[in-house]
């Protein structure tokens, strides 16, 4: 058990120019490995402790923090739902987009561009490497942006909803791709209404109600609005329900 | 000068860029082309409003092929200086004062345009405001006359229609992006 | 039209910076110059760059059509309206001072277009980008120049958006002219907020991307640079200079 990455002890935040706190009282910790899958309904605040968690908040956006965070995030990768505004707006083709941020570490020209390539690789997209980003759809940008936040090798990976703009298959193949994330050391939070991809693939699921965290443990424990879940236990099925439609498929099959 | 300022600047030169579209398509005799640097200076700040209103320069040159406007660059200094000035003041929290404050701008950076068009181009520049100096120099004014006249009959309205439109954006602006702007004095 | 045009020639293959500063230099030098002949000879040295280029096609036609307004009205405005003494030419009555006048400023005019578009048509963004990454020229400079030109198209997208939306509910675009100023309000605050909604992430994304961290960048394709170009390019420069200082000290060219 490496140590954690993250620790937050009872951590409260305000937004600049909000009446109330968006979170409230959050104690918990994050370890390298993981991968935490957050729900709540919409303002519960999963991304606002994504922007807290990676440091975003309140060094870029203002608001006021109070209890303690302890970080030992070196370098944090976020991935929002709507791919356009995450263009950098400089790079004329996507292998240049991906290529931005191991770019800016200074590293020689062939690794660099071995690090972007193997990114868009990642995400089945190598094939766009000479295109313009602005001629691309919202799926393949969003492929591409997360290559691009994938070509940075974060410590620390937080993605708000990302598969919004893909196809089932696209979906499909980003969660897939969180675990292998974790298992090269890193921390993945991911925030998203899609909790029966996020169930597939997360380690651990944590629920916000509210600000507050009202859940925290397995995601067979937490995860139980899914939709093959919520079928489940219509059906009567016992404990633990089975969170995805595989799951329920087998259970049912028995 | 933060991310967050370069971000906002960018925005302010995208939008004194393409605002023309709106007007063209509504037929009014005036440009807006400065909406953006005056916006800047209101959220941000006096440099970074003369940043944005000298790219907005430049980038407009490349995109129209027309260098000539390159010369102005003092004017978009001029606007940036006084809309900072202005919202400082608090002018933009009204269109009873944000209007008045405008004109005064559509003066002075009027004003400041013609002795640029004289002696960098003797009087012509491409459009209607050098259609307009002719006119009035064929009626048999003197040129710098004719030439400041001209600058400054476009040049009023369409700084008291962009100080007029900053005020309402500026109203309309949420809470919580208000908050982000800590320049904005509420 | 105006734009980058993908070519051969020795311009397109030149190092970025090259183009660019011999336009510069043109431009200083114009400004400089105050006898027609010298104005003439500064448009045919644009001429030139833009045979070099390969690009005088391109460019001739977008820079007349340009400076077609403005010639004729310099002609009228300088020309017969100037001052005394009148000469005849033809059935008019020209002013000879006002005829070189308009001269001198046609031709800044038109030297100034021809050189800019020769520059504009043979430099592509994504090599300049390079070329000025490897110079080390900080993030915040490109960002402004170059970025600012991806969002124009779609700020243009999202403006023809509310225009089609806000005449769906009922707004009209004619009028009388204060319908159409009033009408500017619903146009141009949804393009603005919503422009202004999207800074918060926008702003998230470029820091995690690196985009604020000072040091210098790795550029990916930097073009290639030859003493040869350099030596061309602070000559120029420093020619222009020189027929400023003349123009100073009182030998006007």
């Amino acid at each position: 058990m490496s140590a954690p990455l993250l620790r937050f002890a009872h951590v409260t935040y305000r937004h600049a120019g909000a009446l109330a706190a968006t979170l409230v009282d959050v104690t918990l910790e994050v370890s390298p490995g993981e991968v935490v899958a957050l729900a709540g309904a919409p303002g519960a605040g999963a991304t606002t402790f994504l922007l807290v968690a990676g440091g975003f908040a309140p060094r870029l956006i203002g608001g006021t923090l109070e209890g303690t965070l302890h970080s030992a995030v070196a370098w944090p990768g976020i991935v929002f739902a709507a791919p356009w505004t995450q263009l950098t707006g400089l790079c004329q083709t996507v292998l240049a987009e991906v290529a931005f941020g191991p770019a800016g570490l200074g590293l020689p020209r062939a690794a660099v561009r071995a690090a972007a390539e193997h990114a868009l690789e990642r995400l089945g997209v190598l094939h766009l490497a000479p295109r313009d980003p602005a001629t691309l759809s919202g799926g393949e940008l969003q492929r591409v942006i997360v290559a691009a936040v994938l070509a940075q090798e974060p410590d620390l990976l937080l993605l708000d909803d990302p598969a919004a703009e893909l196809d089932p298959a696209g979906a499909d193949a980003l969660y897939a791709l969180l675990p292998d994330v974790a298992a090269a050391g890193a921390a993945v939070l991911v925030a998203t209404p899609d909790t029966e991809r996020a169930a597939r693939v997360a380690t651990r699921a944590v629920r916000l109600d509210g600000g507050r965290v009202v859940a925290d443990g397995a995601p067979a424990a937490v995860l139980t609005d899914t939709p093959a879940a919520r079928i489940a236990r219509a059906a009567g099925c016992p404990a633990p329900l089975p969170l995805d439609a595989d799951a329920l498929v087998a259970r049912v099959a028995r | 000068m933060t991310l967050r300022d370069l971000v906002v600047i960018r925005l302010g030169v995208a939008v004194n860029l393409v605002i023309g579209q709106i007007v063209a398509a509504l037929l009014l005799p005036i440009f807006l082309d400065a909406m953006g640097t005056i916006l800047v200076a209101a959220l941000v700040g006096p440099r970074a409003a003369i940043l944005a209103g000298l790219t907005s320069q430049v980038l407009a040159a490349v995109l129209s092929g027309n260098f000539a406007w390159l010369p102005f660059a003092l004017v978009q200094v001029v606007i940036a200086v006084y809309a900072w000035g202005a919202a400082r003041r608090g002018v933009f929290r009204r269109l009873s004062t944000a209007l008045p404050a405008g004109l005064l701008l559509g003066a002075l950076s009027g004003g400041t345009a013609a002795p640029i068009a004289y002696f960098v181009f003797g009087g012509a520049t491409a459009g209607g405001v050098t259609l307009v100096t002719t006119v009035l120099r064929a009626a048999g004014l003197p040129l710098s006359v004719a030439v400041t006249t001209a600058s400054l009959s476009t040049d009023l309205l369409d700084k008291t229609i962009a100080f007029g439109l900053v005020c309402l954006v500026l109203r309309a602006l949420p809470r919580h992006l208000a908050a982000r702007f800590p320049a904005l004095t509420r | 039209m105006i734009g980058y045009r993908p070519g051969d020639s020795p311009l397109h293959r030149a190092h970025p910076y090259t183009p660019l500063a011999l336009a510069a230099a043109l431009l200083l030098a114009v400004f400089a110059f105050g006898s027609p002949g010298a104005v003439g000879a500064a448009v045919l040295a644009a001429v030139v760059l833009a045979l070099a280029g390969g690009v005088l096609g391109y460019t001739a036609r977008p820079a007349l059509a340009l400076g077609l307004t403005t010639w004729v009205l310099l002609l009228v405005l300088h020309g017969l309206l100037g001052p005394e003494p009148f000469v005849a030419a033809g059935p008019l009555h020209v002013s000879a001072a006002g005829l070189r006048r308009a001269l001198v400023l046609g031709g800044r005019l038109t030297a100034i277009l021809v050189a800019f578009l020769t520059v504009l048509a043979v430099v592509s963004p994504a090599r300049l980008v390079d070329a000025m990454t490897d110079r080390g020229v900080p993030f915040a400079r490109m960002y402004l120049l170059v970025s600012t030109l991806t969002l124009v198209p779609r700020l243009r997208a999202r403006a023809a958006q509310v225009l089609e939306a806000q005449q769906c509910r009922g707004l009209r675009l004619g009028g009388s002219p204060l319908a159409r100023v009033a009408a500017l309000g619903p146009l141009v605050l949804p393009l603005v907020l919503g422009a202004l909604a999207e800074v918060d992430e926008q702003v998230l994304a470029l820091d995690a991307r690196g985009a604020g961290r000072p040091g210098r960048r790795t550029a990916l394709d930097p073009p290639g640079d030859s003493a040869l170009q350099r030596t061309v390019r602070w000559a120029a420069l420093l020619l222009a200079a020189a027929a400023f200082a003349a123009k100073f000290a009182g030998h006007a060219l």
